[in-house]
């Protein structure tokens, strides 16, 4: 069974293999110990402070094999996008431009850097073993943080975004980055991904162009980059898709890549999941496949599970469910359709 | 060889000479009822009926049988009426100490410095007559007039001189910058622009500075670079102070030189002198001329000799000056090439 459960410590070492094999624009997993070891002590805090409204926290979760007790995969979510440090992407605007005597009328759509997604809450870092993509595990990583989000609503904000790592080739060469970032930064794109993970951001702001892009003339491959999801990435773009979330006019500086955009309250796994008494037992008739999770903070456990579930009815969970999420008789859990 | 102000009669003359410069002259429109009105315009202009905004001071060059084989003129001033674009090419600099990074990044910047200076311009001279004296007798003339009228002009002249474009007359600049934004070719905005049809440019233009490293190499390789065919045109200037100072044409990225009017060496170096009849030798240097005139301007390049303060010339000369001896002139030695080469 694999359960979703806030990072410790003692997962450094598999943090690490993790970190190492994950996709080169997922940048809030550092391929470095040191970096690492401060975002678990930096989560813990975060799941221990208490915290009537978004701040600077940092909830980072993995997924356990319990049978082995080896890592698959890893998620986060940032309370608040830009708290520390501004948070920096593209805002894809369309310059409308007509002359009536020629009658020629067009939208050139221009890049400009901006930080209109600060304040937002942040879903980051999602990366799962190969072995898992397209199952229901990729959905718990990614799902199980939106009940988190559910069970903690006073910690994060009204709305939440995410960004899909963009197209980058196998050798890790990225169109638009060649055609636009690479000017700027004199970096191979591998390089300055890198860059951002390890080092404060600040060298964002000062080499990024500060004048709009026109995309027109930027060549044409690097212009299909804009909103182009990386194939590696697709899994984690529809399972937040099928959950309302919807691409803005936003891309990331480095890659293109869109960013998605909901508002919390209308995010499916937040909308329309119930929560429940746990009653242990066996169940005869276990027709759905659930996502579950406690209520809890530092001790939040998440799993998939196959169970009998009427709403308005305790849910019967059997033992290794219950151990593995943390509930006896009568404790709140919180479920939603797979 | 004189240059005088255009008259309506030499429409059809000024019609050949138009079809026959082909794409590199789109001021001078080959539609004759434009062409007429540039004329007419222009005859107001001497006959000082116009505002500077629309002074458009446009001259022929006639040869002895009267046969017009060159125009050139100077516009009052530019962007006074509809905005005078140019880009200027700029420098953005950023840096990150942290990372030890420095980028000097190219950048160009849309601007109307230009507005209100005043403007040489149509500038063409016949392919068979290139030779001697008759592109600097046609292109200098113009600043012996400036030098005599200088109320009637700003206290800069400018000269936007043709970019680099193939012989298709493509302009790889366009093609990277301004096909984007006005959605045709480069020669059909040229022809608009020629037409006097400028309002387009402010309606379509990207007014964000753009990064040249965005632009594809051969675009940057053009900026400020002048066609070959303006070459010639750009060696007369240079050698009569005129520079380029970081200015370009909007559409090919052509340079625009630029000059204070007092500065220029026609107008520092000219002399009034006294018209003598005479003989000047055969060693005798080649002087351009200017019969003082406005209305009757007549410019004309002859060798002459300075003897304190009149200048001797041949009959004919005087002639072409509609002058009597003891009329006053206005006039400054001609450089010749190897001068021009020493000025430069």
């Amino acid at each position: 069974m694999l359960v979703l459960r806030p990072v410790q410590l003692t997962d450094l070492p598999q943090l690490q293999r993790l970190a190492h094999e994950s996709l080169v624009g997922v940048t809030s997993l550092p391929d470095d110990s040191e970096r690492l070891r401060d975002k678990i002590l930096d989560s813990c805090t975060s799941f221990e402070q208490h915290v009537q409204s978004p701040g600077p926290e940092n909830y980072f979760f993995v997924l356990e094999d319990l049978t082995n007790r080896s890592l698959v995969g890893c998620s986060e979510i940032l309370a608040t996008a830009g708290f520390n440090e501004p948070f920096y992407s593209l805002r894809n605007r369309h310059f409308n431009s007509a002359s009536r005597e020629l009658n020629i009328e067009h939208d050139v759509p221009a890049l400009s850097l901006c930080h209109d997604l600060s304040g937002h809450t942040l879903l980051r870092g999602f990366h799962i073993d190969a072995a898992w993509v397209r199952t229901a595990a990729s959905e718990l990583l990614s799902r199980a943080r939106l009940l988190f989000i559910a069970a903690h609503a006073l910690r994060f904000s009204d709305t939440v975004i995410t960004e899909i790592v963009g197209y980058s080739s196998d050798e890790g060469h990225s169109p638009f980055w060649d055609a636009v970032g690479k000017h700027f930064f004199d970096l191979p794109y591998v390089e300055a991904e890198r860059l951002c993970g390890l080092e404060s951001r600040t060298f964002l702001a000062e080499l990024m162009p500060q004048y709009p892009i026109y995309v027109p003339m930027l060549p044409q491959a690097a212009q299909d980059c804009i909103g182009r999801i990386h194939p590696d990435g697709q899994d984690a773009f529809d399972i937040l898709e099928r959950e309302g979330f919807e691409t803005n006019s936003y891309v990331d500086l480095f890659d293109g890549g869109p960013t998605l955009y909901a508002r919390t309250g209308n995010i499916r796994s937040i909308a329309q999941s119930h929560t429940t008494e746990a009653s242990p037992g066996v169940s005869i008739d276990a027709r759905g496949r659930y996502l579950v999770s406690n209520d809890s903070l530092e001790n939040f456990r998440a799993i998939v599970a196959e169970l009998d579930y009427t709403p308005g009815q305790p849910v019967t969970l059997d033992a290794g469910m219950c151990a593995a999420l943390k509930v006896t008789e009568g404790r709140h859990v919180r479920l939603i359709a797979l | 060889m004189i240059v005088r102000p255009v008259q309506v009669t030499d429409l059809p003359a000024l019609l050949a000479l138009v079809r026959q410069a082909g794409r590199g002259l789109s001021a001078l429109p080959a539609e004759e009822e434009r062409l007429n009105h540039r004329l007419r315009w222009a005859k107001r202009t001497f006959a000082e009926q116009v505002e500077r905004a629309d002074a458009d001071y446009l001259f022929v060059l006639e040869d002895d049988d009267q046969q017009v084989v060159g125009v050139s003129a100077v516009a009052g001033a530019v962007g006074l009426r509809e905005p005078w674009y140019n880009y200027r090419v700029g420098l953005t600099v950023s840096s990150s100490q942290d990372l030890g990074i420095q980028r000097h990044m190219t950048t160009l910047f849309l601007s109307n410095e230009m507005t209100g200076q005043s403007g040489l311009c149509t500038l063409f001279l016949r392919p068979d007559q290139r030779l001697g004296g008759q592109g600097r007798l046609l292109s200098l003339s113009r600043l012996l007039f400036v030098a005599e009228f200088p109320h009637l002009f700003g206290d800069k002249l400018i000269a936007e001189l043709r970019g680099s474009a193939d012989e298709q007359g493509c302009s790889p600049f366009w093609d990277s910058v301004g096909r984007h934004f006005f959605k045709m070719d480069f020669s059909h905005a040229d022809h608009l622009s020629g037409l006097g049809n400028k309002s387009f440019i402010a309606e379509l233009m990207p007014r964000q500075p753009i990064y040249t490293c965005l632009l594809t190499e051969q675009a940057q390789a053009v900026i400020g670079k002048p066609h070959a065919n303006s070459e010639a045109a750009l060696k007369i200037l240079s050698a009569e102070g005129f520079a380029h100072k970081g200015y370009v044409d909007i559409f090919d990225a052509g340079p625009v030189i630029e000059a204070p009017t007092s500065d220029i060496r026609t107008v520092r170096d000219s002399q009034l002198l006294d018209l003598v009849i005479g003989a000047p030798d055969d060693q005798a240097p080649v002087w351009l001329i200017h019969n003082r005139r406005l209305e009757n301007c007549r410019v004309t390049a002859a060798q002459a000799r300075q003897s304190g303060h009149s200048l001797v010339v041949d009959r004919a000369t005087a002639k072409r000056l509609q002058l009597q001896p003891g009329d006053s002139v206005r006039a400054v030695p001609l450089l010749n090439q190897q001068q021009q080469a020493v000025a430069a």
